[in-house]
Formats: structure tokens, C-alpha cells, sequence
């Protein structure tokens, strides 16, 4: 764990208006202004807009000076004097955000006018929920509708649709959750900041949607609605993976011949690194008292050592894979079997140096 | 009626653990009337200290199930219903239900099955498995639910007719707390006289929440750190890791002068009734009871505002009730507590009392489901 996650962290503010939306701006020109129209026309509309620049030199500021003249809310502007990057620039829109609760949003998207309506309604209705997150239809640069959807083209659906309660285990091993369908409950954001700065590991990083997702599971529930509340745009420049049609099947071919062919010690890192990232995450768990799911989190965080033991003689290695499919270590899914199965051709394939 | 005609009823729990549930089945098996009904007591897996509480005439049966599906313990079940020719089978906890609802399934009795549900897990549960709506739907002819989401839940998710499903808020003895003696729990706990004695009366579970209090106490000025001694009574075996995980909190947290932990007692009314205040800090509840107990001895509480009990008294200024899970609303309602005089306490515990018995007495609880049997023991298709 990196020292400067030890200290104590600094508290967030309490919360003092209702509901927040955090926007995270860069030359966004071309979009943003239906963006910003789109929040306006919310059912619900939020109290304020916190928008955080990342520098742009567009016409984005201007759009949104424009747009902050008649906003039916107040608008808060600032801009980074650097440019930090998504989840950087994303971890301060959240932290200069007041509300009670907080809808992340891209600057490319538009919102379906009950969006914050319904997201916020299932937090109202439940204090114990700490984040809500919808489907969403996708559409192209032009706005025109793909016939798709986010979590179909994430490959998400299935588990989002069986699993309307989405446990911090599932979210350990795999992202999920999109930021731009995300309202969260400023508790969870008050344990999910500041972000540590494992996310940042070049080797495995992790976005902020995944992180406050992962921190909002362990404090709390998140619930998964299967409805699309917005369009998300799928464009050449964003920074979500999301794919479409043929995309999709090479994408996934891809990450078989990644997984059996990827070199070890690339592996073995990425898997020590995650491990760190979830033990951050069972830290603030237990910061507050959630200590069956810090449990569970240190327990994959556990099983990904396991996996990053690449070096060990190819006879150990089979038997430690054995060893955690049978503990469930893997999970039981496709996802966990294709993982088991990939660590045992890895291990086949790259036979480790035997140890004295 | 004559005692011929009398209607045996088999109250059923997991075990007679401290717990709201195992409370209710209690306290039902001991005030039902005894001129309609005789009255058994089957506790599935183990005893415990309710034992005591049962009245003489109830009998009990502990049968010592070690799994779900015990099957030599299903048939010695079986043996004791058609034994004692019972009419009404009352099940308490979703296990329970669907343990008798195998035997029904299976054709070993013929009975009237009535399942009360406490359920206090719903955020996790808006779903209905198959292994819970097939008994539901077809082993059970009656469900009581304690908390108005529970009765939806019945309806829209387990699919059963509205006919079926009925509200009945828990109730309370109001005897077993006007009666009790004060425990002197400055003596026993090393308490200051000006201390204020607030009590939790919670087993160490998550479900219970004890870190947003123990993070709540931590919040407190110094002054008013000075001012309270949190008391918490409740088993601490019940999950080691929470347990663990608490005290190391309260270590953590540099508490550990506000906060005396009693353990397992069964002189719950006593340990209420010796405490100048309250405390419930629980994330869900579909109850709690403990809320009614501390009113019934006229206690003045700080408490989430969860379940179907904190919902019903939520404007009648019987308690200082804050979000679930919001620690820094809690150390405001304690500090609140904390600054009301004496005579503002006793009369925010006074007003609870009289809520309580106008709304929570045991008997308006036991009219209720007494209508229920004879809906059940009526109605002729199941």
C-alpha cells in the first residue's frame, strides 16, 4: 500500500443541497451543449451543476458560460490550471460536489428527462443504498440510435440483469459500472475519497467509476436498474471500452490470446497491483465498519497473489490453480472458469524456474 | 367455547435465542387466549434464555435440527404435530417456514400453516428464489408480515393474492417491562452518578450497526464525551468477525471509555429500566422491538429510522430518530439527548410509553392474528 494511503484522509464536506450532478469537461464542443440541455429538461433537476475543466482550449467554456446564464440551477465552473486526467480531474468535481447525492456525468451523453428522477427515487426509498446505476441505449456521433445497449456492448448484461443487488465481490473481479449511469450517496464518496494512488498504476489502473462503485458496494448496497435513463454516445475519443457488433467478437477473441499469451511478469504485476487497489478498498470498509465485506474483498484481493505467483514450477502452479478453482476462488461463472482456464495454459506454456 | 372445541396452535422458531422474532413467537404463545386455544412451542434447532419467559402451560419441544433439511428431525417433528393434534402451525423466520412447509409438501401433516415473517434483509432481497415462493405460494395458507415493505414484497414478488397477507405490526408486554426492577447499572458498570446511562440493547450483528454509534460517540465534543456512558447488551457470539471487528473500532476510534459491553442478559426489562436513555443504531429493521421495550419503560431513545415501528411513531416525538448508517446525524441526536434537562427526557420517554400502549400493547397483536386463525381455520380450500 502506498504511504500517503496510511495517513488520515481528509474529511468531506456534510452535505448541503440534495442532489449534485459532477460534470467532467475536455474540448468537449461538439457534444456538450445537448448535454447541458438535457440536464436542464431533468424531471428532477439537480440543485447544482459542478463542472471541473481539464484544460480545454475549444469552445466548451464558452458553451457552458452561455448555458450557466439561464441554467434553471446553479452552475459552478472551475478549470484545472494542469490537466489531470478522467479520474484525476473527476476525483475533484466530486469533492467540490455538496450533495447528499451525486450523479457523475460525461459530457457527451444525453439524458433521458427521468433520469435523475428515477436513480434518485431508489436512493430516497432506501437509505442503505449507497449507489444506483442504469442501462443506457447507445447512440453514434451523429445521435443516431446503435439498436444496442451499454451494458450489452460492456458485456455486463447478464450479470447486471440476474444480480439487481451488485456485491462488492462481483465488482472486485470485474468493472461493471459505467460513471455516467451512476448516482452515488455522498457517504460512499465520503469513504471512496481521496482516491488512492494505486488507481493510478500504469500497469493496472483503475477508473474512478470502478473504484467509488467497488467503495459504495463495501459500505453499503448497490442496486443495478435494467433501464436505459440516457443515450451514451460511442465516438472514436471517449474513454469508456465500449464496443459494437463485430468489435465486440474481436475484442473478445483478442483477450484469449492475451490471456495464454501475455508474458508472465506483465501478468503477475497486474494482478499484485489490483490486490493493492482492493486492499484500499477493504480499508475504507473497515474504516466504517464494514467488516464482512473488507473480508471479502481481502479474500480476492488474496486470490490474485495467488494468481501472480507466475514463477512457481508449472507442477505447483497447476496445483495452486486446482486449488483455488476448487475454493471458489475463481468464481463459478464464465468468467472465473475462463480465468482458471487461462492460468493453467499460462502455467503450461511458461514452465517457472524450480526453486532449491 | 368448550375446551373440547379448543384449537391447538404449534408456535414454531429456529431457536429461543434473544431476538425480535423468537420475542414475538413468545409472546404470542403466552397471551393467546386459552379458552380458543391450546398453545405447543417447537424451538427447530436449539433453546435459549426466552425459555424461561414461556409461560408453564406452553408446552415445548427443542428439536435439535442441524440442517435445512434434517430429515430424521423433519419426522420427529411430524411425530409431535400429529401427536399433539395440532390445527395451526405458526412458523417464525423464512427456514422455519420452509422446513414445515416440506413436511406439508411431502403429505406428513395436515395442518394450517401461518408464517409471520420477519425478514430484515429486504435492500437485499427484492427478489423471490423459487426455493422461497413455491412454499410460499403453496404450503403456507396465511402470511403475516411485520413491516408494510415485507407485505409488498408478499404480494408483487412471491406472486401470493392480498387475501392471503396482512400487516401486524409487533406488539409488546407491557407488564414484563412496567413489573421489572431497575438494574443499577451505575454500579454494575462503573458508571459516574452524573453520567447519563444510555443503553443498547443489540447482539453484535451487522444487521445492528454498532460502528455508525461507536463512530457517532467519536464525533461528540469532549464535554459532551464527559456527559454519556453507552451500555450495550447483546450476544457477542453471534459473529466473531463483527464482534472483532467492534472492539477493534472502538480501540481504534479511542472510545473505549464511553462504552461498557454487558453481553447476553436476560434481564433485558431490568437493564432498561435501569438506564436514563436509549440507544438503536441498526441500518435495517423490519421491527425493531427493542423500540417498543424502550418505550414501554417510558425511555426516551435516539434511533435509526428503519423498520415498520420507527415509521409509525416517527412524528410523535417519542424519540430522536436520524438516517440509518449517518453517523453525524447520530452524534447530533446524541448531543441532543445529551443537552435535553431531565424533565424533557422523561417526558419524551412518558409520551413513548403512552404510544406504546395505545398502538403496541401484545393484545391488540394477538386480536389480530387470533383473526387470522379463524380466517385460516375457516377458509376451506388451502
Amino acid at each position: 500500500m502506498n504511504p500517503s494511503d496510511r495517513l488520515p484522509r481528509r474529511r468531506l464536506p456534510r452535505a448541503s443541497v440534495p442532489l449534485s450532478v459532477a460534470l467532467c469537461t475536455y474540448n468537449g464542443e461538439r457534444w456538450i451543449g445537448q448535454l447541458l440541455r438535457s440536464i436542464a429538461e431533468q424531471t428532477r433537476p439537480p440543485d447544482e451543476l459542478v463542472i471541473q475543466d481539464d484544460g480545454s482550449d475549444d469552445e466548451t467554456i464558452r458553451i457552458i458560460e452561455d448555458f450557466t446564464n439561464g441554467a434553471p440551477f446553479e452552475v459552478r465552473l472551475a478549470q484545472n490550471a494542469t490537466r489531470l486526467g478522467s479520474t484525476a480531474n473527476f476525483a475533484v468535481a466530486l469533492e467540490r460536489s455538496r450533495g447528499q447525492f451525486i450523479a457523475l456525468s460525461d459530457q457527451d451523453d444525453i439524458w433521458y428527462p427521468t433520469k435523475l428522477e428515477r436513480l434518485v427515487g431508489e436512493l430516497e426509498l432506501d437509505p442503505t443504498v449507497t449507489m444506483v446505476l442504469s442501462d443506457a441505449d447507445l447512440i453514434d456521433e451523429d445521435g443516431r440510435r446503435l439498436n444496442r445497449r451499454l451494458w450489452d456492448s460492456r458485456m455486463v448484461a447478464r450479470t447486471l440483469r440476474r444480480n439487481a443487488v451488485v456485491s462488492e465481490r462481483l465488482l472486485a473481479r470485474r468493472a461493471l459500472t459505467t460513471g455516467c449511469t451512476m448516482v452515488i450517496r455522498r457517504r460512499a464518496l465520503a469513504a471512496a475519497l481521496p482516491f488512492p494512488a494505486a488507481l493510478k498504476d500504469p500497469v493496472a489502473p483503475m477508473r474512478h467509476d470502478r473504484w467509488i462503485s467497488l467503495i459504495a458496494a463495501a459500505v453499503g448496497t448497490v442496486r443495478a436498474v435494467p433501464e436505459p435513463l440516457l443515450a451514451f454516445r460511442v465516438h472514436q475519443s471517449q474513454e469508456t471500452g465500449v464496443l459494437t457488433g463485430a468489435q465486440a467478437s474481436l475484442s473478445f477473441g483478442r483477450a484469449v490470446v492475451d490471456a495464454t499469451t501475455v508474458r508472465l511478469s506483465e501478468d503477475d504485476r497486474g494482478h499484485l497491483i489490483r490486490a493493492l487497489q482492493l486492499d484500499s478498498a477493504a480499508q475504507r470498509a473497515d474504516e466504517v465498519g464494514d467488516f464482512e465485506e473488507a473480508a471479502t474483498l481481502r479474500s480476492v484481493a488474496n486470490h490474485l497473489r495467488h494468481r501472480s505467483r507466475g514463477s512457481d514450477p508449472t507442477p505447483r502452479r497447476l496445483k495452486a490453480i486446482w486449488s483455488e478453482a476448487k475454493q471458489g476462488g475463481y468464481g463459478w461463472d464464465q468468467l472465473g472458469v475462463a480465468a482458471a482456464a487461462g492460468d493453467a495454459v499460462r502455467a503450461l506454456r511458461h514452465p517457472g524456474r524450480a526453486t532449491t | 367455547m368448550s375446551p373440547l372445541s379448543k384449537n391447538r396452535v404449534l408456535m414454531v422458531t429456529d431457536s429461543l435465542q434473544m431476538g425480535g422474532a423468537e420475542q414475538v413467537a413468545v409472546d404470542l404463545a403466552n397471551t393467546l387466549d386459552r379458552s380458543s386455544y391450546d398453545v405447543r412451542f417447537c424451538a427447530t434447532r436449539g433453546g435459549g434464555p426466552l425459555t424461561e419467559g414461556l409461560h408453564d402451560d406452553v408446552e415445548l419441544m427443542v428439536l435439535g435440527r442441524r440442517a435445512t433439511w434434517d430429515i430424521p428431525k423433519l419426522l420427529e417433528f411430524v411425530r409431535f404435530v400429529r401427536g399433539n393434534r395440532v390445527d395451526i402451525v405458526h412458523t417464525h423466520g423464512r427456514g422455519t417456514m420452509r422446513f414445515v412447509a416440506l413436511a406439508r409438501a411431502l403429505g406428513l401433516i395436515d395442518v394450517r400453516h401461518v408464517f409471520h415473517d420477519h425478514f430484515g434483509w429486504l435492500h437485499l432481497d427484492r427478489e423471490a428464489s423459487t426455493a422461497l415462493r413455491v412454499p410460499l405460494q403453496r404450503w403456507t395458507d396465511f402470511y403475516i408480515g411485520v413491516d408494510s415493505r415485507l407485505c409488498r414484497w408478499a404480494v408483487d414478488t412471491a406472486g401470493l393474492p392480498p387475501e392471503r397477507v396482512r400487516l401486524i405490526r409487533s406488539g409488546v408486554q407491557l407488564d414484563r417491562f412496567a413489573d421489572a426492577q431497575p438494574a443499577d447499572l451505575r454500579a454494575e458498570f462503573d458508571l459516574e452518578p452524573a453520567d447519563l446511562a444510555v443503553l443498547m440493547v443489540a447482539n453484535f450483528r451487522p444487521q445492528k450497526d454498532h460502528p455508525t454509534l461507536f463512530r457517532a460517540l467519536a464525533e461528540l465534543s469532549p464535554e459532551h464525551q464527559r456527559q454519556i456512558r453507552i451500555v450495550i447488551c447483546g450476544s457477542t457470539t453471534a459473529d466473531r468477525l463483527y464482534y472483532d471487528g467492534c472492539v477493534g473500532m472502538i480501540e481504534r476510534l479511542g472510545i473505549g471509555h464511553l462504552v461498557r459491553i454487558a453481553g447476553p442478559r436476560d434481564d433485558v426489562p431490568s437493564l432498561i429500566a435501569g438506564a436514563d436513555a436509549a440507544v438503536l443504531s441498526s441500518k435495517n429493521e423490519t421491527g425493531p422491538l427493542v423500540l417498543l421495550e424502550y418505550m414501554a419503560r417510558a425511555r426516551p431513545f435516539v434511533a435509526t429510522d428503519t423498520g415498520e415501528i420507527a415509521h409509525a411513531v416517527r412524528d410523535k416525538g417519542v424519540g430522536i430518530l436520524v438516517e440509518p448508517r449517518d453517523h453525524l446525524a447520530m452524534a447530533d441526536a446524541l448531543t441532543d439527548l445529551v443537552e435535553m434537562s431531565a424533565a424533557e427526557r422523561e417526558a419524551m420517554g412518558a409520551r413513548g410509553q403512552a404510544v406504546v400502549e395505545e398502538l403496541f400493547d401484545e393484545r391488540v397483536v394477538v386480536n389480530q392474528v387470533e383473526a387470522v386463525y379463524r380466517g385460516v381455520l375457516d377458509g376451506g380450500d388451502r
